[in-house]
This record gives C-alpha cells, structure tokens and sequence, in this order.
C-alpha cells in the first residue's frame, strides 16, 4: 500500500496550499531573486566605476632597485595609469615613505624594494623574493590592483631578460601561463570536466543547508500549528501519527521545494538574458562553461536527492561529513549522510547503479521511519501540558505511543 | 444532516450494528503517580444516548481518549463498535473534544472539506455535505471566509458541522455544552438527537449532572477516577427508594415542621421541595397541609435528581469533598 493514503494527501495538500497562498510565501519567493539580483547589479556597478576611473589615480614609483623604475613607468602608462618616479625617497625608512604619501600629489606610491630583482646566479635560493608594497589614500579596486601587478610582473621581465643580454621580446607572452582542463575520462565515453562538478556539488551542498535552516524553521512552526490553534485532538482522533507526520513533510517540504523550483527559473532564466557575469569569472578562472556537457541523467539524479534528503532533514526537524575510500562508499549509502555524499560521488566518477538504487530505498525508508517515530513522540508530546520531556520519557513514548 | 444520501436507510445500518457501541473491561490508566481512571468497567449500548459524568479532573475526557485510541490504557481492554482495533472504526466516529478548535487561516469549506476527508470521506462527496450542513446553518454565504473572519457562535456551528460531516455511528462529545450560547446548545442537541435517530449512538461527557439528566437515557457517574454508578437513569431513581414531593401553597408553612414526615426542606421560591423522611407516606402530607389551612395549588411526587444521587453515592464511597466538587457544578449556569 503506497503511504500516501488519501488522509495523508489531505493533509499534503493543505499544508501545501495554505502556505503557498500565504503573503510570506508570495514575498519571499519575489523577494529574495530581487535582493539577489539588485546585489548583483549593484556589485557590477561598483566593479565597473573602478575599473573606469583609472586616470583617475596618479602613481608614484619609489625605486629601491635603482634601474627597475623607468621599467616599471613605461608598463603602467601603456596601460594608462598615470605614473611617474619619484625622487629621494628611494633611501627614506618605510615611516617615512607613509608620512611623504600624504604630502605628495599622488594617490599611490609603489615601492619597489632592493631585493625584487634577486640574485641572478642563485634563482632557486628558495626563499620568495621582498613584497612590493602598494601605499594608498583610498581604496583601490581589483582591476586597478590586477593592472598595477600584471605591470610590475612585465617590468621584472624585462629587467631580467636584459641583465641575460636579451632584447626585443614582448613580456607578455613570455609570462603566458598554460591552464589545466582536468577530464574524466568515462566507459559511456562521456568526457567531464572534473572542476565545474566540484564547484557545482559544493554549491549544491550550500544550498541544501540553506533550505534545511529555512524550511525547518517552516517546520517547527507547522508542528505546533495545530496545538496553538486546539486541532489538534481532532486530528489525532482523525489520522494515525505517522500520517499527520508524513504529510506535514510532504506538504511543507514541497513548498520549499516549489520556491526553489522558481528561484531556480528565474535565475536561470536571468543568465539566459545575459546576466553572464559568473560565467566569465569562472573562465576567467579556467573553468569553461560551455565546454562542459550537460550530463541530464546526472542532473535529474542530484534533484533526485535533493528532494530526498531535504524531506528527510525536514522529517528530523520535525521530530527534534566523511573521508574517501570504502568509508565513503559505506556512508554515501547510509540515509543521513547519502542526500550529501552520493551526490558528490555522482559528480565526481560513475557509481554502480545498485548503490544508487540501494541509497534511494534506504532514504525513502528512513523518511517513513522517521515519520513514525516522530508520530509517536508527536502524539504524547502533544497532549502534554507545561512540563518538559526528558530522554527516557521520550524513548517511553516512542516504544509505547 | 439528518437523512440525506450520505446515511444508509436505518434498516441497514441497524442491521450492521450489533448490541455494543462501547465496551470497556477493568481499563486502567496512570499519568505518573496520579491514577487517572482506576478499574472501569463501561458499557454503551447501541443507539442511546449515554452521559459520562462527574466533575473536574475526574478522569472523564482520559476515558474518552482512551475509547479514541488517543492514549493507550495501561490495562484492560477496550472495544469500540465492535472492534479492538480503533484504527478501523475511526472514520465512523464523530469527535468534538473540549478543547475546541479550528484553522483559523483556513476557509469555512475548504475546512469542512478536509475534516470529511480525514474520516475518509471523498473531496466531492464531503463538499456536497458540507454545502448542505452549512445552508441548513444559514452559513451558505459565508463558505469561503476565513474562520478567524468568524463570530465565536458561528466557529461553534462549523465545529459542529465537522464533528457530523460524515454521519457518525459513534458521536463522542466532551463537556459539548460549556462555553457555547444558548442558541447553539439548542442546535447542538437538536444534532445530537437526530444522530441517534438514525440509529448513532451518542456519549457525551460533562459535569453538569442536569443536562444529562434531561438528555441521557443511560449514565455512568465518575469521581476521584473510580465508577460510582451506572444504568438507566429510571432504574438509578427507582434504586433510591426515596421519595420527593413539590408542594406550592399559600398561607402557613407550619405544617412542614413535622420531623415524623419530613427530613428535609428547600424553598424553591414558588414552592418547596420536601424530602419526606423514611417510611413516611405522602398522602399524610397532603392531609396536614390542607388540614393546616395551607390553600394547596400544586401537590406532586418527584424523583431525586441525579445530582443528589451522585453526592449521596459519592459520599457512601468516602470520596473526599474536594473530589464531589458538586457545589461547583451547581454554581455554573444551566443552559437552557
């Protein structure tokens, strides 16, 4: 017999319904893509006025080294900013340098320390070569600091390539980096890059316990429902425990599920229209997007257990992380830690179907399970009045009813 | 609700009845150190009309959670229409327990709807029961406001209405008449009345011993969580061998000072009520009053109430005064 008895349905469908009509539901599900979005906007807004004013900086350049300077001048400016060395302060002590900042017409001075340009027959000594420091009166965006670095690193270079005697060779693409593309390699032939899947199965964690935190709050308020408004003795004398229970998982669960369902639309549909801004910095970071196969199978099996598991915690709220190998095997299939780690394990390589299955039956189990227990507890717990609970009572009721 | 098609013809129903609603066997259940009902022994025929009484805290609504399989005894057994299993008869019981409630967020008929669905009825077949219990209320157009956007008498009609959306075999009711207007205890028995017409039987708890006595046919009188009598309410009377007489009159009551026939008197305003002492025969009553010049306009043998039978039982069981707790009762206003 399928445990969604028509009283369970019932009771799915009301409490699915009554918040779904609610105001809160209707603000929030508006509000929080709105909040999301305006924060968003307002993070590019402030990205882009600091990468357009920089002429508005002028740079000072306090060389210690005594040649890597003029090196230094010619990179920044070709990247307009407005740069110029400064004289007599290469000898002053750090204090000095600061206080001289304030005075001077610059917004920035760079100090460029002695040792930058190290010992050119001991490149391997091992120790990292004096930080070049950046003194500033404001704040400096990350574009002007990315800016400010990649020209040092050109003018170091530079400087080196001319203490070997080698001229006429752009910086630039001698500092060009190569980037690792890590694939999996797969049976079905089916090719994944390894690190978009990390980054998403941790997102995924992150929201899952953003929902647990939120919905189960939901929860709790609709667990006592019932004894603030005295339905409850109807209730209880209607439907056994467990049907109260399971219905009230249900039905609250599937509003949570519901609202991250439009949040999921609205926001997919918002990088649809070009909000591609996380797309580029994740290439930027050497994550292709659009490289990367869109694996559905995978996908519908992670919802899957999202759902799964976000009812089970629900089901735990209502009532009251692991290492590799075997062990992450073992636990990936136990139910309280399967919704987390057998979707990471489906990320990351091919799990036998069996396992999968196994993991999904003991979820579903345990939520029933769970239900009942917390049915039990419920239905005692309920009818008490003023005094608190303790362990062993609790176990009592659980055993006893 | 009465005969609509909800309800099987009564010949049916009857027909599928047997001859016990309720059946309780030295039922026993604890709560800690306090014993909340202590050895009862219960039964409800089929079709009556039952009273479940005693005062406060004498562990009447833990009885009536128990027939619910709301908590569970610690002993004895406990068969409700003819089951052990309570589980299979519950969509045919109708609760209303004391503590009464509703959603309050919810609408009048999405709420009836879905109490008749919890007693397993279907969503069309409960919408239609709930339309014709709330038009025969006057309520039609106040179907889909929220209960809260209800006056306290109108959420008493709806609690009603979901206590019987389903036509109940069983009506259990728990202290049904305190807290409501006068205008719903006339409703209210009016439904409990029709209930057992169909052929429902009705137990009903409370500490007001004379709305039992005007509804019941059968009561079981409770206190301190032991049974102190049950029965007929005729054969409970007629056990007491006592006897009562009202007697109105105008001119002097001198001849109620007569401790040969009299034990006790209580002035009622417009006549008194006499308690004649043992062995005492009314007719010398009359004799001496009208010998005494008194002008007789009413002379009449009446039974005990129930409420000096209880005390009187409840005394004889050596039940402490707080436990009898009747002046309580007889303080509390009497629904019409």
């Amino acid at each position: 017999m399928s445990p969604l008895t028509p009283k369970v349905r019932a009771i799915v469908r009301r409490e699915y319904l009554q918040r779904v009509r609610s105001k809160w539901f209707l603000l929030s599900t508006l509000g929080i893509p709105v909040l999301f979005i305006g924060i968003g906007v307002l993070a590019g807004i402030l990205a882009v006025e600091s990468n357009t004013d920089f002429e508005t900086h002028s740079l000072g350049v306090v060389d210690r080294t005594g040649r890597l300077g003029a090196l230094v001048v010619e990179e920044l400016l070709r990247d307009s900013i407005l740069t110029s060395e400064t004289r007599g302060l290469e000898n002053a002590s750090n204090e000095a340098v600061r206080d001289s900042l304030l005075e001077s017409p610059f917004d920035l001075f760079l100090v460029l320390p002695s040792g930058i340009l190290g010992s050119a027959s001991d490149p391997d000594s091992g120790s990292d070569p004096p930080e070049v420091g950046l003194l500033s009166r404001n704040n400096v965006g990350s574009a002007v600091q990315r800016t400010i670095r990649q020209g040092v690193n050109r003018a170091l270079v530079r400087s080196r390539l001319l203490d070997a005697g080698v001229e006429g060779i752009d910086p630039a693409i001698l500092l060009q980096s190569a980037r690792l593309d890590v694939v999996n390699v797969t049976q079905e032939g089916g090719a994944r890059s390894q690190e978009v899947f990390e980054v998403i199965s941790m997102l995924l964690a992150l929201v899952f316990y953003a929902a647990l935190i939120v919905y189960g709050q939901m929860m709790i308020r609709s667990i006592v429902e019932e004894k603030t408004s005295d339905v409850v003795e109807v209730m209880v004398s209607s439907v056994r425990p467990w049907e109260l229970m399971l219905g009230k998982i249900v039905g609250v669960g599937a509003v949570g599920i519901t609202q991250m369902l439009i949040w999921s639309v609205v926001i997919g549909t918002a990088i649809a229209f070009g909000l591609t801004a996380g797309a580029s910095a994740l290439a930027e970071a050497g994550i292709d997007l659009s490289a990367a196969q869109v694996p559905w199978g995978i996908v519908a099996l992670v919802v899957t257990f999202f759902i799964l598991g976000y009812l089970l915690y629900a089901g735990m709220f209502a009532g009251g992380g692991a290492t590799m190998g075997v062990w992450a095997v073992a636990m990936s299939l136990v139910p309280f830690f399967s919704p987390i780690l057998m979707p990471s394990r489906l990320l990351v390589s091919p799990v036998p179907a069996l396992q999968v299955t196994a993991a999904v039956v003991l979820l579903i189990g345990c939520i029933l399970g769970v239900a009942w227990v917390a049915g039990r507890i419920y239905r005692v717990g309920i009818l008490m009045k003023g005094q608190r609970a303790n362990l062993p009572e609790i176990i009592r009721w659980v055993r006893h009813g | 609700m009465s005969s609509h098609s909800l309800i099987a013809s009564r010949e049916q129903r009857r027909s599928a009845l047997k001859d016990v609603a309720i059946h309780l066997r030295g039922m026993t259940k604890r709560f800690g150190q306090n014993t909340a009902v202590r050895d009862l022994d219960l039964e409800v025929p089929r079709g009556c009309i039952y009273g479940l009484l005693g005062p406060n805290g004498a562990g009447k609504t833990t009885t009536i959670r128990i027939i619910l399989d709301i908590i569970g005894p610690d002993s004895g057994e406990v068969m409700v229409l003819g089951s052990s299993d309570v589980e299979s008869v519950r969509s045919r019981i109708g609760y209303l327990p004391e503590e009464r409630g509703l959603y309050p967020k919810m609408s009048v008929i999405e709420q009836l709807v879905f109490f008749g669905e919890l007693k397993g009825l279907e969503r069309p077949k409960a919408r239609r029961s709930a339309e014709l219990g709330l038009e025969r209320l006057g309520l039609e157009d106040r179907a889909s406001d929220k209960i809260e956007a209800l006056s306290k008498g109108m959420q008493q009609k709806v609690q009603f209405l979901c206590t019987i959306l389903h036509a109940p075999d069983l009506l259990i009711l728990d202290e049904p008449f305190s807290g409501l207007d006068p205008m719903n205890v006339d409703l209210l028995k009016q439904f409990v009345l029709e209930r057992q017409r169909d052929g429902a039987t009705v137990l009903f708890s409370t500490h007001l011993i004379e709305d039992a006595e005007r509804l019941c046919e059968r009561v079981c009188m409770i206190a301190g969580a032991t049974k102190v009598l049950d029965g007929r309410v005729s054969d409970v009377k007629a056990a007491t061998g006592r006897l009562e007489v009202a007697i109105g009159f105008e001119g002097d009551a001198g001849f109620l000072d007569s401790p040969d026939l009299v034990d006790r008197v209580s002035d009622q305003g417009r006549y008194v009520e006499v308690r004649l002492a043992d062995g005492a025969d009314p007719q010398e009553m009359l004799r001496r009053a009208v010998a005494a010049g008194a002008r007789v306009s009413r002379f009449e043998l009446v039974e005990p109430s129930l409420r000096e039978i209880f005390i009187e039982k409840a005394t004889e069981a050596g039940l402490s005064a707080r436990d009898q707790d009747a002046g309580q009762a007889r303080q509390e206003p009497v629904p019409a």
